[in-house]
């Protein structure tokens, strides 16, 4: 009986049984939905908002210190221009971000920033202040107020600044965790708001604060937990299917099955075919169910999500053959599935820390992939923007997918 | 095709310094059974795999079916069958499934696959899954999968290696078929009681070379000694006797004892297979 099988059928062949083995396989089937059900819950639970507010206190209260001031200003001669300015003070009250907490005395406001005591607001706006050491009672109708930065003025200080008079003190107390960024913000503001009042230009000049940010100015608009998310939990997933991947290749080649199939019709260039075109489309397919079940799959980013998951797919199947090829038993592919993966999720995690990633990070043959995720999923970027990271990603791509074919190809030609 | 269906010449393949096959020859016949007899490590497994494609000979020529086997015609593996010595079966597909997904891989669209468990009496267990078959039925499955495209050839490595008398007796009807059917069968085993039975001829394969190939008759002709024992009664006992049958006066000795009225039996007592083999090789076969 001589009959000539297309490489075509071989490799449908292949593939069935692929999936066939992949569906039976309990813990698959296992990991893989609770994969999807985990990083879909998780994603969902995780908070849409950025909690940006500083807490500012300040001593005395605002209405002292100009009511104070403007007596003085007034016998002083001062112009209609700076008693304006002085009514518009409000400390930044309302300003978008800052909470204002106003204090009697600056001792009782170091000591609640310290933490010494505690701040209650009630709903009228009354600030309480308890000492908890001394078994004072938590009171009742009143939420509690933390407070991050203080700042504490004497009495006369508009009045001394708008006279020129030398050596005024302010002092700024400030949570251990506050950001140096914000320590440093709330002393140019306390200097600032001094020449003003004093009308002579600050010896320092201050960088022009539209040209400080760099890259999209996301302010009042952070990027959320849940954004970050996004494409970390499309990147996870991919790396849960190298897993998969590498456990059915790893029993194909301990249990020698793909010896039976290598005396078929059928050639190691249509089993690696085969291995390759799976390995792919449970990667891209899963990466894309992810991506739109958190709602990061548009109408528009489609095309450009679907060639960055691809490209990602195709990169953790050859590192999938690799794992798979390398291990002798279940054990040692565990040990090589840690040893090849662990680096590659490392560039994950730059997506949860702002700034930029490290250089040796961005070395990583993923981080391009999750960079154009990022930039996709999180900043709504396009090709023109993501293009250099796809490149570069293609290019790890030959790498570790043509390290990945030789490896099993070596493989499965020893047995 | 007319000729042998596997035709070898100075064959050889060696693992870095080892050399595993040095240089064998032989030729199958259709419907011939060739027995590759051999202790473990004697090169029967890495004959087959240089036939069945698996490795690529360092040394010497194959043709499978007129073929030359580097060629790696798709034409030629489709036409031979294979029984390796592991169970290499997908566990997690059932019985079924196997076969008809091996039958794919040879292109046939309507496998006789419930006819091949028939012939191994696994038909009940069709549907279930293979991780959950004895080792019995696993050899019965590796058989009925290497007859799925009516092989011209069929390799069998130690098909009834560890088998009870019962399946190893199933296993060996079936391979009798498969040779009356006209396929080559080229069978390797360290089973001399198996290689007697079934082969038309048997080649001793040992430390890489063939040190005898005849028809296991002929062997026996050659290297045993032809004797018979003769069972008497002797008073309340039984006394037996020894004959070989070339020696001088042996006929009219033979004569004597069968005319005696105490005579109980007379056996043949020709040489095993084993015993020429360790007589050729120096060691057994089971080494």
């Amino acid at each position: 009986m001589s009959r000539t099988v297309s490489r075509g059928a071989i490799i449908a062949a292949l593939l069935k049984k692929e999936l066939v083995a992949y569906s039976r396989d309990k813990l698959y089937v296992f990991l893989t939905l609770l994969t999807l059900v985990a990083v879909v819950a998780l994603f969902w639970l995780l908070p849409d908002s950025v909690d940006e507010s500083i807490t500012l206190a300040v001593s005395p209260p605002v209405s002292v210190l100009v009511e104070d001031a403007r007596d003085a200003l007034i016998a002083m001669g001062a112009t209609d221009e700076q008693l304006a300015e002085l009514d518009e003070l409000d400390l930044a009250e309302g300003e978008e971000g800052i909470a204002l907490v106003e204090f009697e005395a600056a001792d009782q406001m170091a000591a609640v920033i310290e933490g010494s005591l505690e701040a209650y607001r009630t709903d009228d706006g009354v600030l309480i202040l308890r000492d908890k050491a001394a078994g004072e009672d938590k009171p009742e109708d009143a939420h509690r107020v933390r407070v991050d930065v203080g700042i504490g003025f004497p009495e006369t200080f508009i009045t001394d600044v708008a006279t020129g008079r030398q050596g005024v003190t302010v002092t700024v107390y400030e949570d251990a965790a506050v950001p140096e960024e914000i320590q440093g913000a709330m002393r140019s503001f306390v200097r600032e708001m001094a020449y003003q009042f004093a009308g002579v230009e600050p010896p320092v000049t201050f960088a022009d604060e539209e040209g400080m940010v760099l890259g999209e100015d996301r302010a009042g608009n952070q990027v959320t937990m849940r954004e970050k998310m996004r494409p970390m939990l499309a990147f996870m997933i991919l790396l849960m299917e190298t897993f998969s991947m590498a456990s059915l290749i790893s029993v194909e080649v301990l249990q020698r099955t793909v010896t039976a199939v290598l005396v078929s019709p059928a050639k190691v260039t249509d089993f690696l075919a085969a291995k390759s075109i799976f390995g792919t489309a449970l990667g891209l397919t899963q990466g894309l169910i992810v991506l739109a079940l958190v709602g990061a799959l548009t109408a528009t980013n489609w095309p450009l999500l679907l060639v960055t998951v691809l490209i990602g797919a195709v990169m953790f199947t050859g590192v999938a053959m690799v794992v798979g090829s390398a291990g002798k038993d279940f054990m040692g592919q565990l040990f090589y599935a840690m040893m090849l993966t662990v680096p590659l999720i490392i560039p994950a995690f730059s997506v949860l820390f702002p700034g930029s990633a490290a250089v040796w990070v961005q070395a990583i043959p993923t981080y391009p992939v999750l960079d154009a995720l990022v930039g996709v999923t999180i900043y709504g970027q396009g090709w023109a923007e993501v293009w250099r990271s796809l490149l570069l990603a293609t290019g790890w791509l030959v790498v570790l997918f043509g390290i990945g074919l030789f490896t099993l190809k070596r493989k499965v030609e020893s047995l | 095709m007319t000729g042998p269906a596997i035709s070898v010449e100075d064959l050889r393949y060696s693992y870095g310094d080892l050399e595993a096959v040095k240089g064998i020859s032989f030729e199958v016949q259709p419907g011939e059974i060739l027995g590759f007899l051999g202790p473990n490590g004697a090169g029967k497994s890495t004959t087959i795999k240089m036939l069945t494609g698996q490795l690529t000979p360092k040394g010497g020529a194959a043709r499978i079916l007129g073929e030359d086997i580097t060629a790696d015609d798709p034409d030629i593996q489709a036409q031979i069958g294979v029984c390796f010595e592991e169970k290499n079966l997908y566990l997690q597909m059932s019985a079924l499934e196997n076969l008809d997904f091996f039958a794919s891989l040879y292109g046939i669209k309507e496998p006789d696959s419930m006819e091949l468990l028939r012939r191994v009496g696994l038909a009940d267990r069709a549907k279930d899954r293979v991780q959950n078959f004895s080792k019995g039925m696993r050899q019965r499955m590796m058989i009925s999968r290497a007859l799925i495209n009516k092989p011209k050839v069929l390799f069998l490595d130690e098909p009834t290696d560890g088998l009870d008398p019962v399946t190893s007796a199933a296993i060996r009807k079936t391979i009798k078929e498969e040779a009356e059917r006209g396929a080559a069968v080229l069978l390797t085993t360290h089973d001399m009681f198996e290689a007697d039975e079934l082969s038309d001829r048997v080649a001793f394969i040992n430390e890489g070379r063939i040190v005898a190939l005849d028809t296991a008759e002929n062997l026996k002709l050659k290297y045993g000694t032809r004797s018979v024992k003769v069972r008497l009664r002797d008073g309340d006992g039984v006394r037996e006797e020894h004959l070989e049958l070339d020696g001088d006066g042996s006929s009219v000795r033979l004569a004597e004892l069968a005319a005696s009225p105490d005579l109980l039996t007379i056996h043949t007592e020709e040489a095993t297979l084993e015993a020429i083999f360790i007589e050729l090789t120096g060691r057994g076969l089971q080494g």
